[in-house]
């Protein structure tokens, strides 16, 4: 090889080295940020800032769902049942939104603790099945859940 | 058994209220297919066209040099 | 072994031998496409929250794993040029590179689509959708470093060193769903039972759109790969006879 090629050659080498130190580095010190969202329990924590913009990320808690009935504006609990974030929200909800559904919403928090949503996208989880399926597993729980005094069978969001 | 989830063919077409979303995706994995198992073949076929063209225009060249000589060889004489 | 090793360096005899395998390949590819997408576009039951976009899976799914097989391919390939100085190495890793950053962008395309409806955006900066991204750019940074240097060797080089680094992204890509809170959901996990999540009549036909999407992927590095083995070797006697013996 001729020399000026490799000089050439050392210097791209060395980019190339360089790049991926500062990509390593980077998501080494990003990868507590690189999460999309905050739990309920992070932010009970106190890990968030009120008027910070964060993303919250848990389940849509049954039955805490009120549709305001003028405008758009609902407001819901998302939890990860451990803790609770008391969500208000205006505007278009996702196909999927409904009770019991994985959510992440964006917005801030007020000092009061309740959540501000500008934007609420839908978690769906990895399980796949027919609406048959889902029926005959949702009537097998039922029976077991009847068969115990009492059910409490609720998995964590994570 | 998997079982047939259309009763018909408009209904196959309106996929519930996704119609868009699915037939995007499979229009675009339709071209995608095209893409790989075309374009190669049509690279290949230029590029031996392309060879054949080279190949012809060194053998007229070669020709007309060996002709030249022959001619100031005859006139040398 | 080492016959073995320095024969399948040869590009002529990988060229002879390639051709052999492709109609067996272009057959086998049919035939599962034609099953797979028949199955995934007809028989496969609405999801019980997605309905029918969970057919979209059929297609983003293969092509995305498949595009995660394309950097480590190429640091392999790469890895043999810098230490064998083998041709046909070389060769592979110039011809993985388009297939892949076509991979990721229909990956991420098809992703985009599906999350629209189902997440309620086509885009977040979460750590699979970034890590992806990052991906797509790599691919055309190896794409633009092989076109910018001149010399070929150079270029191979450089190449390979870019190529074994990149490939540090792809657990980074595999992970990201288990390592970091991120909209994507993590892996499925596959049930023989037909009434639990994920049962066969949604898993077996991703598994062979899977397979079919994969030999799409060999069948286009092999085309690619020939040409690039013409158009390298045509000063060749065996190229140019070939040449003269085909009829375009």
């Amino acid at each position: 090889m001729k020399p000026h090629r490799r000089k050439t050659l050392g210097i791209i080498i060395f980019i190339a080295a360089g790049l991926s130190v500062a990509i390593g580095l980077s998501l080494y010190a990003l990868s507590s940020n690189i999460d999309l969202f905050f739990t309920p329990t992070q932010i009970a924590a106190g890990e968030v800032q009120p008027g910070q913009r964060i993303r919250v990320g848990g389940m849509v808690k049954e039955g805490s769902i009120r549709h305001s009935e003028e405008q758009l504006q609902v407001n819901f609990i998302t939890t990860d049942y451990a803790h609770e974030v008391d969500v208000q929200y205006n505007g278009i909800l996702p196909d999927l939104f409904r009770e019991g559904q994985g959510i992440v919403a964006e917005g801030s928090i007020t000092p009061e603790g309740q959540f501000l949503a500008s934007r609420v996208l839908a978690k769906h989880d990895e399980n796949y099945m027919s609406v048959e399926v889902k029926a005959a597993m949702d009537a097998a729980e039922r029976q077991r859940v009847m068969g115990q005094t009492q059910g409490q069978n609720q998995e964590g969001f994570q | 058994m998997p079982t047939l989830q259309f009763s018909s063919f408009s209904e196959f077409l309106q996929m519930g209220t996704y119609s868009f979303h699915v037939w995007v995706v499979y229009l675009l994995f339709a071209m995608f297919l095209g893409y790989h198992l075309i374009l190669p073949g049509l690279q290949r076929k230029q590029f031996i066209r392309l060879q054949k063209r080279r190949a012809a225009r060194d053998a007229e060249l070669a020709a007309r040099a060996a002709s030249r000589h022959g001619t100031n060889d005859r006139s040398a004489e | 072994m080492w016959l073995w090793f320095s024969k399948l360096g040869s590009p002529r005899w990988f060229y002879e031998l390639s051709g052999k395998w492709l109609p067996w390949l272009y057959a086998a590819m049919a035939l599962l496409l034609l099953v797979g997408l028949t199955w995934a576009l007809l028989f496969v039951p609405e999801d019980y929250q997605q309905g029918h976009t969970i057919r979209i899976m059929y297609v983003h799914v293969p092509v995305a794993s498949i595009s995660l097989a394309c950097f480590p391919l190429m640091a392999i390939a790469g890895a043999i040029t810098l230490v064998w100085k083998m041709k046909l190495a070389d060769m592979v890793a110039k011809c993985v590179a388009p297939i892949g950053l076509w991979f990721t962008g229909l990956a991420l395309a098809t992703g985009a689509i599906w999350g629209e409806p189902i997440w309620g955006t086509w885009w977040a900066w979460d750590a699979r959708l970034t890590s992806m991204l990052i991906q797509f750019f790599l691919f055309v940074g190896v794409i633009a470093l092989r076109s910018a240097i001149e010399s070929p060797d150079a270029a191979a080089k450089a190449c390979a060193v870019l190529a074994i680094v990149g490939a540090i992204n792809v657990p980074i890509i595999k992970y990201s769903v288990e390592w970091w809170n991120t909209l994507h959901q993590p892996a499925s996990n596959f049930s023989m039972e037909s009434t639990a999540p994920n049962p066969p009549e949604i898993w077996v036909p991703l598994v062979i759109m899977i397979v079919a999407v994969y030999l799409l992927f060999v069948i286009s590095l092999l085309l690619r790969t020939r040409n690039e083995i013409l158009t390298r070797e045509r000063r060749s006697q065996w190229v140019t006879d070939l040449i003269a013996r085909s009829q375009v």
